[in-house]
């Protein structure tokens, strides 16, 4: 009995091949499975190759897994563009188009070659039985469905519904193309190659959503009233997300003519006494530098959500990399201490972008979001979150007694100076980028300088106790440690529950705070280790030298540091730790010899 | 009350020190952004408006300083970004009177961008623009509206440029209220920053705003004096958009003062818009805690 399931599809664009998963995974989400679907696309704006990776399971699940176990090639050529994205192992499943004439024994899937590779004729089917090559996905949804086991009735009631509006024929035609995959796969079992998933241990249908809306919908809880942005890829749908919603709880969008702009606007915003934020990616992130700085100076809250891609430049429009960690926490010019969160999973951005907004809130500061194109853009269906244990923190507002006289960047015991707003009475106030004393009156005194350099910096000294904002998993004195951010922490948490499960002591940590260095924290975690693999998707391997430039490591600490597009599998992690223990015997004296 | 809501007459409740700050302007002796502060204040203290209930957005240069000097809400950011973060004040608080102050280099060069687009949403910002030809604050540098041939610290053997019109330039993006001024008319300025905050929609008024270190002689108050004309003296009429766009195109060659365009029917404001998009929207909307909602597939 297996407890997850992971399928790969690609095609050309037209396929639907991504529609299909989209399905797939309502499905899914409806019988109250685990998943996890993530899209590839070439950069073509319409057409060209599309594939999705979808992930099936009746227990939680981290990570969209590693090597496929089924594959499904509608043709050869764009199936192998995505390479490492869709990697075939050698108990893969290897479902393909008949028609592209290729005999089981000579598909061009060799290293390794796959268990199993089972021709169909999924455009004939589609044309006899819709009468149309685009029932072609409709087709593939039968065939895993007979094959797999896989919610056939959720999937066929979630078409129906999909196709509703488009007249009785079409929705007929849909019909009868999935139930011909059904019975094609009826007719012709796989065998050795059969697999089906178990039932999920309880039937609650999920929420069904990806990192994007999750972090919109997380604006509006924590009580976003304005967002100002700029078109890019991949975080769009944040905006479009609020472009839907933040007028319904009397907020305004604006979609700015500029990085700038979008980041100006909200500024004034915040100014003017609103939770504000905006959303953007790398190139997006280094046009909105000096304007964060002006937002640090002048002490005004704000979140700015940064969805990584590869970089530098237009790089990777479209794919997934953790190489902005520097540009967010060091891109300010000055001595700035810029607060840096990412979350580890598409449920996790809930629950940091709230506190993104609270912790903006409550120091003053702007404070960056580092989502990826991997969380941000993957469907996952997910637990319902208990809203009420998450704290909503609003910014400190001057009493009666600050306002006589209201000195506005008052030096205070922790740093924070209450903050008034435009409207408010006896509040008026300056606020600048230029360099200003307590009344806000511009000074180019070095004393000055100093004095506010070091509030601006002292009041987020508290970040450094955060160890809530880390995850900790497995025994505390295992002697091997691993660390890894935003979407590459889900495999490396699945690997190392699954070396644990082999025997092998492992402890794994995921910062959510990723800056300020949060040195109590590592240092404790660092306390049992023998050594340490630092995991992540930059070339630079920008979080181990991060880490180490703030903390002094008490053992060997290695990298495994790659540039983006492929995520790192639970698998190709647990190599690394296998291989790193056999390196340093010493340090898993209690376990039996690593095989690499 | 809005910032376009006329006090009655008599009973305006400041004065014009009320909007005076005590802080002491750097700016040089014989600056003709003194002229424009006081005329600033002359014109608040005529609209009546709290000091509180406004804000006044700068970027920086030497103009960009006006907002420390001022008893407001006062913000003076960064280098050519006035545009975009009062647009978010006010769009966040439509309520206040904003006003955005900076000088040509801030609008028309590294902020040109954002002229543009804040005309054609219609935010309801009065900008002051503090046009003195010259970069002061660094000492001496060619600016967008300088003169071509002129010789400057950055174009010792003369600039090859032709300047920006500014008044072209915001007429031709479609702004609703398009003035010039000069502080060698302090009640003519007055009355046009008076009407520019009147004006229910993006109001632009062009100031020439001397630099009496580096500047040229014949853009010196004294020249100003003898050169200034009177839009309203000639008969202009500030509904007639091709004769505005006529008398713009002198920009540079004469000094023109007073409102060279004032739409007669003006347009809606993005935040009127925004605001009755809320009204009909927020009925539909359940509670932030229930957001969540939204992803459910049952």
């Amino acid at each position: 009995m297996i407890s997850d399931l992971v399928i790969g599809m690609a095609g050309a664009g037209g396929d639907g091949i991504v529609s299909a998963g989209e399905s797939l995974i309502a499905a899914a989400a409806r019988e109250g499975y685990y998943a996890i679907l993530t899209k590839s696309f070439g950069s073509q704006i319409r057409g060209g190759e599309s594939s999705c990776r979808l992930r099936l399971s009746a227990e939680p699940i981290l990570s969209a897994g590693g090597t496929l176990q089924v594959a499904v090639a509608l043709n050869w050529e764009d199936f192998l563009k995505f390479g490492g994205e869709l990697p075939v192992g050698s108990e893969t499943v290897v479902i393909y188009e008949e028609a592209t004439g290729v005999a089981p024994g000579q598909i061009p899937l060799d290293r390794p070659r796959p268990a199993l590779a089972v021709p169909a004729p999924i455009a004939r089917m589609a044309q006899e039985t819709a009468g149309t090559l685009k029932a072609k996905n409709t087709v593939v949804l039968g065939l895993l469905s007979g094959w797999f086991g896989l919610a056939g009735e959720s999937i066929r009631s979630g078409m129906r519904r999909k196709f509703a509006g488009k007249g009785a024929e079409v929705q007929a035609g849909n019909d009868r193309a999935f139930q011909a995959g059904l019975d094609y796969a009826a007719q012709h079992p796989l065998g050795s190659g059969s697999r089906r998933l178990p039932p999920p241990a309880h039937r609650k249908p999920k929420l069904l959503t990806d990192g994007n809306d999750m972090c919109g919908a997380a604006a509006i809880f924590a009580g976003c009233e304005f967002f100002g942005g700029y078109p890019i890829t991949p975080s769009s749908e944040i905006m479009q997300f609020l472009n839907r919603e933040i007028w319904k709880h009397g907020g305004v969008l604006l979609q700015a003519e500029d990085e700038i702009a979008g980041l100006g606007a909200v500024v004034g915003a915040s100014f003017a006494g609103k939770k504000a934020m905006t959303a953007t990616s790398g190139p997006g992130l280094s046009l909105k530098g000096e304007m964060l700085g002006l937002a640090t100076i002048a002490e005004l809250p704000l979140v700015c959500v940064d969805v990584q891609r590869g970089g530098p430049s237009t790089g990777l429009p479209t794919k997934s990399e953790q190489s902005d960690l520097w540009a967010a926490a060091f891109s300010a010019h000055g001595d700035v201490v810029r607060p840096v969160l990412a979350p580890i999973t598409v449920a996790d951005v809930f629950p940091v972008t709230v506190e993104a907004f609270n912790i903006a809130e409550q120091f003053q500061t702007p404070v960056i979001v580092l989502s990826d194109q991997e969380l941000a853009q993957r469907k996952e269906t997910i637990d319902p979150i208990d809203t009420a244990r998450l704290q909503r923190i609003e910014r400190r507002r001057p009493a009666a007694a600050d306002l006589d006289p209201y000195v506005r960047y008052r030096i205070t015991p922790d740093g924070i100076s209450p903050i008034s707003y435009p409207g408010m009475p006896g509040g008026n106030h300056l606020a600048s980028g230029i360099e200003h004393n307590e009344n806000g009156a511009p000074s180019a005194n070095g004393a000055v300088h100093a004095r506010m350099n070091e509030k601006r910096i002292r009041k987020l000294a508290p970040l450094g106790d955060r160890d809530d904002l880390f995850t900790r998993e497995g025994p505390p004195d295992a002697p091997i440690g691993v660390i890894g951010w935003g979407s590459t922490a889900g495999p490396l948490i699945e690997a190392a529950r699954n070396l644990q499960r082999e025997g092998l002591a492992v402890q794994a940590l995921a910062p959510r705070l990723l800056y300020p260095v949060a040195e109590k924290v590592y240092r404790r975690f660092f306390a049992s280790l023998r050594v340490c693999l630092v995991v992540e998707q930059s070339h630079l391997a920008q979080l181990y030298r991060l880490i180490r430039m703030f903390v002094d490591l008490p053992c060997p600490c290695h990298s495994l540091a790659r540039s983006g597009a492929n995520p790192f599998s639970p698998e190709e992690i647990a190599g690394q730790i296998r291989s790193l223990a056999g390196l340093d015997p010493a340090a898993v004296p209690s376990t039996p010899a690593p095989t690499r | 009350m809005t910032a376009s809501t006329p006090v009655p007459a008599g009973s305006q409740p400041f004065t014009t020190k009320d909007y005076r700050s005590n802080l002491k302007p750097i700016w040089c002796a014989g600056c003709g952004d003194f002229g424009v502060a006081t005329a600033l204040y002359r014109a608040l203290a005529a609209v009546g408006r709290p000091p509180h209930e406004i804000a006044l957005v700068s970027g920086i240069g030497c103009s960009s300083r006006i907002p420390g000097y001022t008893n407001c809400y006062g913000f003076n950011s960064i280098h050519g970004r006035a545009l975009p973060i009062a647009q978010g004040i006010k769009l966040a608080n439509p309520d206040l009177l904003v006003l955005v102050a900076g000088g040509d280099g801030d609008g028309f060069s590294i902020g040109g961008n954002h002229v543009a687009h804040a005309i054609r949403r219609n935010v309801d910002l009065t900008y002051i623009c503090m046009d003195n030809q010259i970069y002061g604050l660094t000492k001496g540098q060619l600016s967008p509206t300088s003169p071509r041939g002129l010789k400057t610290v950055s174009s010792s053997y003369g600039s090859f440029e032709e300047p920006v019109n500014p008044l072209l330039y915001c007429l031709a993006y479609g702004a609703g209220f398009v003035a010039q001024g000069a502080p060698a008319d302090m009640d003519g300025l007055t009355a046009l920053i008076e009407a520019g905050i009147r004006y229910p929609g993006f109001a632009f008024i062009n100031v020439q705003s001397p630099c009496v270190t580096y500047g040229e002689e014949k853009f010196q108050l004294k020249a100003q004096k003898l050169r200034l004309e009177k839009l309203e003296a000639l008969g202009h009429d500030p509904a007639d958009f091709m004769k505005a766009t006529e008398r713009a195109r002198a920009y540079g060659e004469k000094l023109y003062t007073g409102i060279y365009y004032r739409c007669p029917s003006p347009a809606a404001t993005f935040e009127s818009m925004a605001r009755e998009r809320r009204q009909e929207l927020q009925s539909r909307a359940a509670s932030r805690s229930s957001i969540l909602d939204l992803f459910q597939t049952a």
